[in-house]
């Protein structure tokens, strides 16, 4: 453009006799606007690079105090004339006993270690509790229903303090803003300063965050992310399954077999477009065909699957077929001169040649379905509460879960601050699945890469 | 530096392999072969020349109908190898091209390893009974191609690793690997430096002893070298066909005389 423009006099006549030493006009120019060229694209690295700091340093920030939870060590007396008033020692009387009957006697150990502690406080007993989570109730009940022979003795437990006691050791809940908070009082924490002081109650890794099931909307410290994980993982595998081989079949064909006529074009454009359709209209179209149409269960992760794999197949199809067009054309060339017939050419030849660029696609598109959230959400995976794992394998695929991207906008929903914090932990593990996709997504490709 | 004594030693039996009549070829609107007729001899070195464009590649592809994967490409005409029409309903190309073996102007080996690009022919065409008797087609072909000597401690790297006139010669390998009756070679010296060309020329010439060869060649001075019969393409028209030393030393029509004394093309 301005390189072309006329200088008025011919530039080789003006270079003539010049010296080398001595840049002219329009090199200077073209120099600095080189120059410039480069600067620019540096400062929109710097200036991304800056937003990826701050983004994972926002998310590791919050997220992470939520991958350690708060307990409290309290010696429970399993009173035997509460648990089994009648002294029969029957394993199913004492398993009848509901979470409730467990109340007061966590209430009597609290109490216990509280006073052990000789810390002065004007709860009364009963209040005290507030500070553990209301799960420990059902917890101890498990612990004797798995074993009725604890009756009677005095066990110690490691309580799961509760979500307000737990964010007064993270930082999250201040003597200020428990003014207006009816759970808890500031002469709780004072409780709290003192168990922590002894070491009664402490953070440690909380492996039920990622290992464990969502909770009602009162427990967030119960509230885990594995069973929705579980969710994840049975839509990913049924994506897989169905996206792979039909998504790669398609492409083969319609790259190496299909006629080039009006129809292949139709439906090339079509695959196109579809990539760039809204992931919610794939949801209600799942609604449609899947449960109201094939009567398949909601929130079923097989029918998330099947969304997913909708969304999914015009990504694959268009990345293997570019990567089967990449493969150079003389390739099928030598396979048919050699009597090859087209299926041979394509699957001894083409087909693994193109494979890095197939597999890049494929977790491609999987790491876009399992971040997903907006098709779940009309097909009732989102909202739903994942509390139990399934039981079996083949359960997994249809028993109602959620999954986990929904996992985390259902939290970010809830009211508790205690779930805000489980959202952003829940979004480190999102990022670490997708980032642990990607590595390998790099490694097969290199794995495959290395056959010349 | 060349001079023209291969094609002194020829043995003219004049046994036809493939007859070509009328043949006529077009891309979509493109009459790229103009009624073309032609006999090719067995044991012989017959050479395609003629400026670029004027149809000898597509000429060479319909007669082991590598054409068929051009979807624009029709062929009217009849094509007979060893009297039976190939483009007959009932002819399966790829059975075909097992016996029209073909090697291609740029070197185009497998990006597997030696020993797997020449394999792999019989190994389709199930060839070998076992291992053994695998080793045994390969290292056959690769003696055929003059090529054993160079890599036969070396049959598991890859082909793609090997010079431009090795891999030439491992593509010659694989396609003699399959014991086709005809080969046919597009330019297959484009891509090499002269020590590489007189290599492959020389190959040329031997596989004369068992094969009907078909050379397509921009270089008329390769035609004269390798080939006992030349046939003049000119703008889709077959404009002469002769023996090699008549058409290059007394050629009748007056447009094959000025492409070899270079004034066409
Ligand atoms: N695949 C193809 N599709 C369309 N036209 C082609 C194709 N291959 C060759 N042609 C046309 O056919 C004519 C002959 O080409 P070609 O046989 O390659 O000539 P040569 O090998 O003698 O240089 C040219 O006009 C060329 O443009
Ligand atoms: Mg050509």
């Amino acid at each position: 453009m301005t390189d072309f423009g006329a200088t008025g006099s011919h530039p080789h006549e003006l270079r003539r006799g010049r010296s080398l030493f001595d840049l002219d006009d329009r090199t200077r120019r073209r120099n600095r606007s080189e120059g410039a060229f480069r600067w620019l694209g540096i400062g929109a690295i710097a200036l991304s690079m800056v937003f990826i700091v701050i983004l994972l340093g926002t998310i590791v920030a919050r997220g992470l105090p939520a991958f350690t939870q708060t307990t409290i060590t309290i010696e429970v007396p399993l009173d035997a004339a509460v648990l089994d008033p009648n002294g029969t020692g029957d394993p199913e009387v004492i398993r009848s006993v509901l979470t409730f009957g467990y109340a007061p006697l966590i209430e009597r150990g609290l109490a216990g270690t509280v006073a052990a502690t000789g810390v002065e406080t004007e709860l009364t007993s009963s209040q005290l509790p507030q500070l553990l989570s209301p799960g420990v109730a059902a917890t101890l009940r498990d612990m004797v229903a798995a074993d009725p022979s604890l009756v009677g003795q005095t066990v110690q437990v490691e309580a799961l303090a509760s979500g307000r006691a737990d964010g007064y050791l993270k930082g999250r809940v201040t003597r200020e803003s428990l003014a207006r908070d009816t759970n808890l009082s500031p002469a709780h924490l004072d409780v709290l300063d003192a168990l922590v002081e002894q070491d009664l109650a402490r953070r440690a890794f909380n492996w039920d965050f990622i290992l464990g099931a969502d909770a009602s909307e009162s427990r967030p410290e119960e509230a885990g992310i594995g069973v929705a994980m579980i969710g994840s993982f049975y839509m990913m595998l049924t994506v897989l399954l169905l996206a792979l081989p039909i998504g790669v079949a398609a492409s083969i064909y319609l790259e190496e077999f299909a006629p080039q006529n009006r129809l292949t074009d139709l439906i090339e454009v079509n695959i196109s477009n579809l990539a760039a359709v809204p992931s919610i209209v794939f949801g209600i179209l799942g609604l449609a065909a899947f449960i109201q149409f094939a009567h398949l269960p909601q929130s079923a992760p097989l029918v998330g699957g099947l969304v997913l794999t909708l969304m999914t197949l015009p990504t694959i199809i268009i990345s293997t077929r570019a990567a089967l067009k990449a493969v150079p054309p003389s390739i099928r060339d030598a396979a048919l001169g050699v009597g090859a017939s087209k299926m041979q050419s394509v699957f001894h030849h083409v087909l693994p040649l193109a494979m890095p660029g197939i597999l890049t696609g494929l977790i491609i598109g999987l790491a876009q379905a399992l971040g997903e959230t907006a098709p779940l959400l009309l097909i009732g995976m989102v909202g739903f509460i994942a509390s139990n794992p399934p039981d079996g394998f083949i359960d997994g695929f249809v028993s109602p879960n959620s999954a986990m991207p929904a996992q985390i906008y259902e939290w970010a929903k809830r009211a508790d601050p205690a779930y805000y914090e489980r959202a952003w932990g829940g979004i480190i593990v999102l990022l670490l699945f997708l980032l642990v996709m990607n590595v390998l997504a790099v490694l097969l490709r290199r794995r495959f890469e290395r056959r010349w | 530096m060349f001079d023209n004594r291969i094609s002194e030693r020829r043995t003219m039996t004049n046994e036809i392999k493939i007859r070509a009549e009328g043949v006529d070829v077009y891309y979509g609107d493109n009459h790229a072969i103009k009624d073309v007729s032609v006999d090719i001899s067995d044991k012989m070195v017959t050479a395609f020349i003629g400026p670029s464009g004027c149809g000898k590649s597509t000429f060479l592809r319909c007669i082991n109908r590598m054409n068929d994967t051009v979807a624009s490409a029709r062929v009217d005409g009849t094509i007979l190898l060893d009297g039976e029409d190939i483009y007959d309903k009932r002819v399966d190309p790829v059975q075909l091209r097992a016996r029209v073996g073909m090697v291609f102007q740029k070197p185009n080996p497998f990006p597997k390893s030696i020993y797997d690009n020449v394999a792999y022919g019989p190994k389709i065409h199930g060839m070998a009974k076992n291992r053994a008797e695998l080793d045994e087609i390969v290292e056959k072909a690769l003696k055929r191609a003059a090529l054993w000597g160079e890599v036969k401690d070396r049959l598991a790297a890859p082909g793609t690793g090997l010079s431009g006139g090795q891999q030439q010669r491992l593509c010659i390998a694989r396609a003699v690997a399959t014991e086709p009756e005809v080969l046919l070679m597009d330019e297959p010296c484009s891509a090499l430096d002269p020590i590489a060309t007189a290599q492959v020329e020389e190959l040329i010439d031997e596989l004369r002893q068992d094969y009907s060869v078909v050379i397509v060649t921009h270089s008329m001075q390769q035609a004269a070298r390798v080939s006992q019969r030349t046939a003049f393409f000119h703008l889709g028209h077959l404009v002469e066909f002769d023996e090699t030393d008549r058409i290059f030393t007394n050629p009748t029509d007056p447009r094959t005389e000025s492409y070899i004394s270079g004034r066409i093309g």
